[in-house]
C-alpha cells in the first residue's frame, strides 16, 4: 500500500496543476468520494492513480462488488421495438441503444455513477485551458470482421458525426463543441480533438453518453444492419427488424470473452407484455420499465429491480411573455406543485424532486445548499396578487401522449386551479407536439405552457444550453437573460470542480428565481432482471453492457 | 316497399301525424325499447346532473390515496392519481353524450345532402361521387378517423367533424337508395313540371317523404358514433384528459390492470357497454316500429 | 362459365382497380398534411436542422411530393412497393409479415365465429319465435355493438388476470409452434368474434326463415324427402347466400378493425403498421399498408360477388346489381 501512495506522490510531481487541484480538493474534503472519481475520470486521472489517492486517504477501493455469474447460457432480453433502422450515425431512439452497446464500444464508458471508465481509449488528457484533448487508444482491438482498430477508424467515426452532411443525430450535441475536421490523428494509437471552445466535460461527448459515438471502421458505408460490425463483446447472428436479434459471444473481445454464450433480444411495442414476460420467466432482462404499471414487479422475489439514479426529467415551460411575463406568476405556478406527493404517488418514490433547474442531485457539480422549493399555496397567492393576477387567468397546457405526461398535465391543472389559473389541456400525438421543431411550426416551441420530455445526459451542459440560453434552439420558454448566458458559458468552460460548483450554484439560484421552466422531478432509470442474472451494467441512457452478465 | 302511397293522399301531413302516433304507441309496448330508453335516460340524467350530486369532485386528485380498492368512502375505488372512480364514471356520461349526438347530426346532415344530390341527379354526378364514397368505405372507418386525427390533432370539434364525415358515406348510401325509389313518382315529376328548382324539389318535396329511413339510419349511427368515439378515446384521439370519460379511463388505467387494480377499468367498461346496448335496443325497436 | 359472367367480372375488377388507385391518391395527399418529415421523425426533435436536411436528402424525401408519388407509382407497377424511410429497406417484407400476422388473427376469428354464428342462426330460425330465438337475437344484437376494447378488457380480466388461463399478450415468443401461437391468438380473437357473431347469426336466421317458407322447400317436403335432406340440400344452400356475402364483407372490416385489438394486445398486424407509419411519416410504408387493407377489402367484396353470382344464377343477368 505504501508503494501505491509512493507512486501517487511521484505521479503528483509530474501532474498538471489541474490534476493536482482535483486531488487537493478531494483531500481537503471539498469533493466527496463519488465526485472525486467523476472529476478525476473526466480530466483523465487513471484508475490506478485514483485508487492510490483513495487508499492514501483511507478509503476502500472502487468497483461495485457483485456475485460473479457463471460462463455460458443465453440471456433473453426484452426491449422496446426500435422505431427505425439501427444505424449508429442517425439512431435517436432508445430501441437502438442496447443492440449498439452489444456490438460496439465507445472510447469511454460513462458508468451508472457518472464516472468515466476507459473502453477503446485507455487514457485522455486536456491541455491547459481544456480546448484540446488527447486520447490514447487501446492497442490490438479487433473489429468483428477481423481488422484491427486504429486511430484512422476513431478519427473517421467521430468526424462522421461532426459532419453536417451526414445527417448525424450527434450533430446537435457537438454544436459549439467539436466541428468537422476538429478530430485528427497523431499516430496510430493517439487521437487529438481540437474543440471550438474550451470544454471541461469533453470526454463525456465521446463516451457512451453520446450514444451515436460507437467506433466503426473508417470505411463504414451506412449499412450497419448488414453485419453489425463493431468492436463489441457480442457479434450479430440474426436480425429481423421489428422482431428481434440474436448475438453470440465475440471470442476475440479485447477485455476477454463475455460470460454468456448468447444474447437473444425480443422487441416489444409496449411495456406491459415485457413485465409479464419477466414475471413468467420467458425473459431474463427488461431494458427499461416505468414505475407506473410495474407494481407487480416490485415485491416479487423472482425479479430484481436495478435502480439507476438519472437526470431524465420533464420540463414544464412557461413562455416569458403574455400571462407568464411576470416572474412572480411563474414562481406561483411552481409553488403549487406538491413534489414529494407526486414522487410517492406516481413514481413509488423512485425519483428525486427537481428544484426548477437542470442540476439534478445526481450531477456532482450540483450545489445542494440551494433550498428546495416546496408547495406553498399561501405564498403563491401572495405572488399572484403582487403581480396583479389575483383573479387568475385561463391558459392552455400543451403536451403529448407519452408515459405519465397526460397525468402530470392533469395534476398541474388541479394545482394551478388552486391559485385561480384555469388550465385547459391539449394532449397531442408525439409527432404533432414536436412538429417541425422550428418556431412557428412546432407546438413544443410555440405553446405558452407545455410539458416536454428530456432524457438522461452525463452532464447538464445540453440542458443548460438549448432550452434556456437566449440563443437556444429549444427555448420554449423564450427565456432571455444575459446574466444566465454568461454564467452558463463560464460553467461550461470551467475545468476545476470547485469553480464548476460555484457557477452551478449561481445558475441554480438564478433559475429558481426566474423560473422559466419548472423541473418537477428527475426519475430513476429502472431495469428489471431475473433474480438469477447478475453482472448487468446499465446506464441511465438506456444502454446495457452485458459483457460481465451471467447466471448464478 | 309495398306501402308507399300515403304520399298520394291529399293531406300527407295528417297521414304522417297519424302514422307517428301509431309508431309511438307500438314502441311503448315493446319491452326492448323500454329497456333501451331507460338506460339511455339514466345516462342522460347523469350527463346533465351528475356533477351536482356525485360525492367527490371528479377532477380532484389525492396522490396519497392512489389505487385504493372500493370501500365505503370510495364506492368504486380510486384511480392512479387518487381520483374517485364512482364520480368519474357518472360524470363520464357527459362527454360521450355530447360528442356522439353531435357527430351523428353532422354525419346525418352531410350524408343526407350527398344522398339527395347523387340520388336526384344520377348520371355522372352519381358516378363520380359514388366512386369517392366507395374509396372511403373501402377502409375501416376507425383507420380513416385515426389518420385524420393524427394529422389535425384531437380536439372536441375535430372529433365531431371527423366522425361525422366518416359516417356520411353510409348515410348517403341509404338516402340515395330511398331517393331513387321516390324520384320516379308522380309528385316529383309534377313539381318538375311546375318549374320548381332542383334544390326545392329535393328539400321540400322528396326529403319529408324519406324521413323514416333517415331517422332509422340516424339512430343506428348514434350507436356506432358512441362505439367509434369510445374507441378513439381509448386510442388517445377522442376525449382528452382530464375530462372524465370511459374510453379514456380504460386507456389510462389499462397499464395497471395486471397489478390487480380491476376497479379502475371495470366500471367504465360496464358503463360503455350499457350505454351502447341501450342505444341499440332503442334504435332496433324504432326501426321495426317504423317498418311495420 | 356462362358468357354473362366474364364481362360482369371484368367490369367489377376495373372498378376495383380504379377504387384502389383513387385510394392511393387520397392517402398520398392526405400524407402531405401530416406534421413533420421523415428525417425529423428518425432523428428526433432535438436533432440539428442541418442533420435533418442532410438525412432528408439522403432518403430522397426532400423531393417534390408529386415526384415522390410518381416514382412510387412507377415502382408499384413493376411490383416494387418502395423503400421504408424509417427502416431504410424495402417495404414489402414488413407488409408481408404484418399481413401474415393479421391474417392469422383474422383466420382464428373466422374459424370460431363462422360455425358459431351460422349454428346460432340456424337454431334460431328452426325455433323461430321461441325463447331460444329471442335469446340469440338479443344476445347477438347486444354483443355486436360492444366496442372491441370494452369486451377485450372484460375478457382479459377474466381469462388472463383472474383465471390466468390465457396469455395476455398476442405476441408469442419467437420460434413458437402453431399451438402456442394459437393459444396467444384466442384472447385477441374473441372480441372480434363477439362483434361479428350477431351479424352472422342474424343474416343466417333471416335467410333460413325465408328459405323455410319458400315454395321449393314446401315442394321438397311434399315430395316426401327426409327433413335432413331438405334442410341440407334446399334450405341451407339458399339461406347461406346472403350470409356468405356478409362474411366476406366482414373480413375486410376485421383486417382493419384489428387496429384496436392490435393496440390492446400489442400485436404487430397491418393496423398497427399503418398507424406507426403515419406517425413516422414513413410514406411508402403507409401507402403500402393502406393499399393492402384496401385491396384486401376490395378482393373480399369481389369474391363475395363472384360466389353469390355462381350460386345464384339469377343475379348474372344483373337485375339487382
Amino acid at each position: 500500500m505504501s508503494k501505491l501512495i509512493g507512486f501517487v506522490n511521484k505521479w503528483r510531481q509530474g501532474a498538471s496543476e489541474l490534476e493536482n487541484g482535483v486531488v487537493d480538493q478531494f483531500l481537503l474534503g471539498q469533493l466527496d468520494r463519488r465526485a472525486f472519481f467523476r472529476h478525476g475520470s473526466r480530466i483523465g486521472l487513471s484508475a490506478a492513480v485514483m485508487a492510490g489517492v483513495l487508499q492514501g486517504a483511507g478509503f476502500a477501493p472502487i468497483g461495485r462488488a457483485f456475485a460473479q455469474g457463471k460462463s455460458g447460457g443465453t440471456i433473453r432480453v426484452a426491449q422496446i421495438t426500435p422505431s427505425g433502422a439501427i444505424e449508429p450515425v442517425s439512431v435517436a431512439d432508445q430501441g437502438g441503444l442496447l443492440p449498439l452497446a452489444l456490438a460496439g464500444d465507445f472510447l469511454a464508458l460513462d458508468g451508472p455513477d457518472l464516472v468515466l471508465r476507459p473502453m477503446l481509449a485507455t487514457s485522455w488528457k486536456p491541455n491547459e485551458d481544456g480546448s484540446v484533448w488527447t486520447f490514447t487508444l487501446r492497442p490490438g482491438v479487433k473489429f468483428h470482421d477481423g481488422r484491427t482498430m486504429t486511430a484512422d477508424d476513431v478519427v473517421a467515426s467521430i468526424d462522421r458525426l461532426a459532419d453536417p452532411a451526414n445527417g448525424s443525430n450527434a450533430l446537435s450535441a457537438f454544436k459549439g463543441v467539436l466541428s468537422k475536421g476538429g478530430t485528427t490523428k497523431v499516430d496510430d494509437l493517439t487521437v487529438k480533438f481540437t474543440l471550438d471552445a474550451p470544454n471541461g466535460n469533453f470526454p463525456y461527448y465521446v463516451s457512451s453518453d453520446n450514444y451515436n459515438a460507437i467506433i466503426l471502421p473508417a470505411d463504414y458505408k451506412g449499412d450497419f444492419e448488414k453485419n453489425f460490425n463493431g468492436t463489441g463483446p457480442f457479434k450479430i447472428e440474426t436480425y429481423t427488424p421489428k422482431v428481434g436479434a440474436t448475438f453470440v459471444r465475440n471470442p476475440d473481445y479485447w477485455a476477454g470473452p463475455a460470460l454468456a454464450d448468447k444474447v437473444e433480444i425480443s422487441f416489444y411495442a409496449e411495456q406491459q407484455p415485457q413485465v409479464l414476460a419477466v414475471l413468467g420467466g420467458q425473459i431474463d432482462l427488461v431494458q427499461q420499465i416505468v414505475a407506473q404499471g410495474s407494481q407487480s414487479l416490485f415485491d416479487n422475489p423472482a425479479v430484481k429491480i436495478l435502480r439507476l439514479k438519472s437526470n431524465a426529467h420533464r420540463q414544464i415551460h412557461m413562455k416569458n411573455k403574455g400571462a407568464f411575463a411576470d416572474k412572480r406568476v411563474r414562481q406561483a405556478v411552481a409553488l403549487t406543485l406538491d413534489r414529494p406527493a407526486i414522487i410517492k404517488g406516481l413514481f413509488k418514490g423512485m425519483a428525486d424532486p427537481g428544484n426548477d433547474s437542470p442540476f439534478a442531485p445526481v450531477f456532482p457539480s450540483t450545489d445542494t445548499s440551494v433550498p428546495q422549493r416546496v408547495k406553498d399555496i399561501a405564498k403563491a397567492k401572495e405572488l399572484m396578487a403582487a403581480a396583479g393576477a389575483e383573479k387568475g387567468f385561463e391558459v392552455t397546457l400543451t403536451t403529448m401522449q407519452m408515459q405519465e405526461l397526460p397525468t402530470i398535465a392533469s395534476l398541474i391543472r388541479n394545482s394551478a386551479g388552486e391559485i385561480g389559473i384555469k388550465v385547459n389541456l391539449k394532449i397531442e400525438d408525439v409527432g404533432a407536439y414536436y412538429g417541425d421543431a422550428v418556431p412557428g411550426k412546432s407546438d413544443w416551441l410555440d405553446s405558452e405552457f407545455g410539458i416536454t420530455d428530456y432524457g438522461h445526459r452525463g452532464t447538464p451542459n445540453v440542458f443548460l444550453a438549448a432550452p434556456l440560453l437566449s440563443t437556444g434552439t429549444w427555448n420554449s420558454a423564450e427565456f432571455k437573460n444575459p446574466e444566465y448566458d454568461k454564467l452558463v458559458a463560464s460553467y461550461i468552460a470551467a475545468l476545476d470542480p470547485a469553480a464548476q460548483k460555484a457557477q452551478a450554484g449561481a445558475i441554480q439560484r438564478l433559475l429558481l428565481d426566474e423560473t422559466p421552466v419548472i423541473f418537477p422531478y428527475f426519475y430513476d432509470y429502472l431495469t428489471a432482471t431475473s433474480s438469477k442474472l447478475t453482472g448487468v451494467e446499465g446506464t441511465a441512457m438506456g444502454q446495457m453492457f452485458l459483457h460481465k452478465a451471467g447466471f448464478v | 316497399m309495398s306501402e308507399a302511397l300515403p304520399l298520394t293522399e291529399p293531406a300527407p301531413g295528417l297521414a304522417r301525424e297519424a302514422r307517428t302516433r301509431g309508431v309511438v304507441g307500438r314502441l311503448l309496448r315493446t319491452p326492448s325499447f323500454l329497456i333501451g330508453i331507460t338506460i339511455l335516460l339514466f345516462w342522460a340524467v347523469c350527463a346533465v346532473f351528475a356533477p351536482s350530486f356525485v360525492p367527490y369532485d371528479p377532477y380532484a386528485d389525492d396522490l396519497l390515496n392512489t389505487l385504493q380498492p372500493p370501500s365505503a368512502e370510495h364506492w368504486f375505488g380510486t384511480d392512479q392519481i387518487g381520483r374517485d372512480v364512482f364520480s368519474r364514471v357518472l360524470v363520464g356520461a357527459r362527454a360521450i353524450l355530447t360528442i356522439a349526438p353531435l357527430a351523428t347530426l353532422v354525419g346525418t346532415v352531410a350524408g343526407t345532402a350527398i344522398g339527395l344530390i347523387t340520388g336526384y341527379f344520377g348520371g355522372w354526378v352519381d358516378a363520380i361521387i359514388g366512386r369517392l364514397l366507395e374509396v372511403m368505405l373501402s377502409l375501416p372507418l376507425i383507420i380513416v378517423a385515426l389518420l385524420v386525427l393524427v394529422a389535425l390533432g384531437p380536439s372536441t370539434p375535430t372529433v365531431v367533424v371527423v366522425v361525422g364525415l366518416v359516417f356520411a358515406p353510409l348515410v348517403a348510401r341509404t338516402v340515395r337508395a330511398a331517393v331513387l325509389t321516390e324520384r320516379h313518382l308522380d309528385y316529383v315529376a309534377a313539381a318538375a313540371v311546375r318549374g320548381e328548382s332542383a334544390p326545392y324539389i329535393m328539400s321540400v318535396e322528396i326529403l319529408p317523404n324519406i324521413t323514416p329511413p333517415i331517422i332509422v339510419e340516424g339512430t343506428v349511427r348514434l350507436g356506432y358514433a358512441i362505439f367509434t368515439i369510445a374507441s378513439l378515446s381509448f386510442l388517445g384521439f377522442g376525449v382528452q384528459p382530464p375530462t372524465p370519460d370511459w374510453g379514456l379511463a380504460i386507456a389510462e388505467n389499462y397499464g395497471v390492470l395486471i397489478g390487480g387494480f380491476w376497479w379502475t377499468v371495470v366500471f367504465d367498461t360496464a358503463a360503455t357497454a350499457s350505454l351502447i346496448v341501450g342505444v341499440n335496443l332503442a334504435a332496433e325497436s324504432l326501426q321495426r316500429a317504423l317498418a311495420e | 362459365m356462362s358468357g354473362a359472367l366474364g364481362p360482369f367480372l371484368l367490369k367489377r375488377l376495373a372498378l376495383s382497380l380504379l377504387t384502389l388507385w383513387l385510394l392511393s391518391v387520397v392517402v398520398f395527399f392526405g400524407c402531405q398534411v401530416l406534421p413533420g418529415d421523415p428525417a425529423r421523425a428518425i432523428l428526433g426533435p432535438l436533432a440539428d436542422p442541418r442533420a435533418v436536411a442532410a438525412l432528408n436528402e439522403k432518403l430522397g424525401s426532400d423531393r417534390p411530393p408529386v415526384e415522390i408519388y410518381l416514382s412510387w407509382m412507377g415502382g408499384l407497377i413493376t411490383g416494387d412497393m418502395g423503400q421504408s424511410y424509417a427502416y431504410r429497406s424495402p417495404v414489402a417484407p414488413f407488409i408481408g409479415s404484418a399481413l401474415v400476422n393479421s391474417l392469422k388473427l383474422a383466420a382464428t376469428v373466422f374459424a370460431i365465429v363462422v360455425p358459431l354464428g351460422i349454428g346460432a342462426g340456424v337454431l334460431a330460425a328452426l325455433r323461430a319465435g321461441r325463447p331460444i330465438d329471442r335469446l340469440i337475437s338479443v344476445a347477438g344484437l347486444s354483443l355486436t355493438v360492444i366496442p372491441e376494447f370494452v369486451s377485450s378488457i372484460a375478457l382479459i380480466l377474466v381469462f388472463a388476470v383472474l383465471l390466468r388461463w390465457l396469455p395476455l399478450s398476442a405476441s408469442w415468443p419467437a420460434g413458437s409452434g402453431p399451438l402456442v401461437q394459437l393459444q396467444h391468438l384466442i384472447l385477441p380473437a374473441l372480441p372480434l368474434v363477439i362483434v361479428l357473431f350477431g351479424y352472422i347469426a342474424r343474416m343466417t336466421r333471416a335467410g333460413m326463415v325465408e328459405a323455410l317458407s319458400a315454395d321449393y322447400t314446401r315442394t321438397a317436403i311434399l315430395k316426401g324427402l327426409p327433413w335432413r335432406t331438405v334442410l341440407s340440400r334446399h334450405v341451407l344452400r339458399n339461406a347461406l347466400l346472403p350470409t356468405i356475402t356478409v362474411i366476406a364483407a366482414q373480413m375486410g372490416y376485421a383486417l382493419g378493425g384489428l387496429v384496436v385489438v392490435e393496440s390492446l394486445f400489442r400485436y404487430q398486424g397491418i393496423g398497427s403498421l399503418v398507424l406507426g407509419a403515419a406517425r413516422a411519416k414513413d410514406f411508402a410504408m403507409l401507402q403500402a399498408g393502406i393499399l393492402t387493407v384496401g385491396a384486401f377489402f376490395v378482393v373480399t367484396t369481389l369474391l363475395a360477388d363472384i360466389v353469390t353470382t355462381l350460386l345464384d344464377p339469377r343475379l348474372r343477368t344483373g337485375g339487382r346489381r
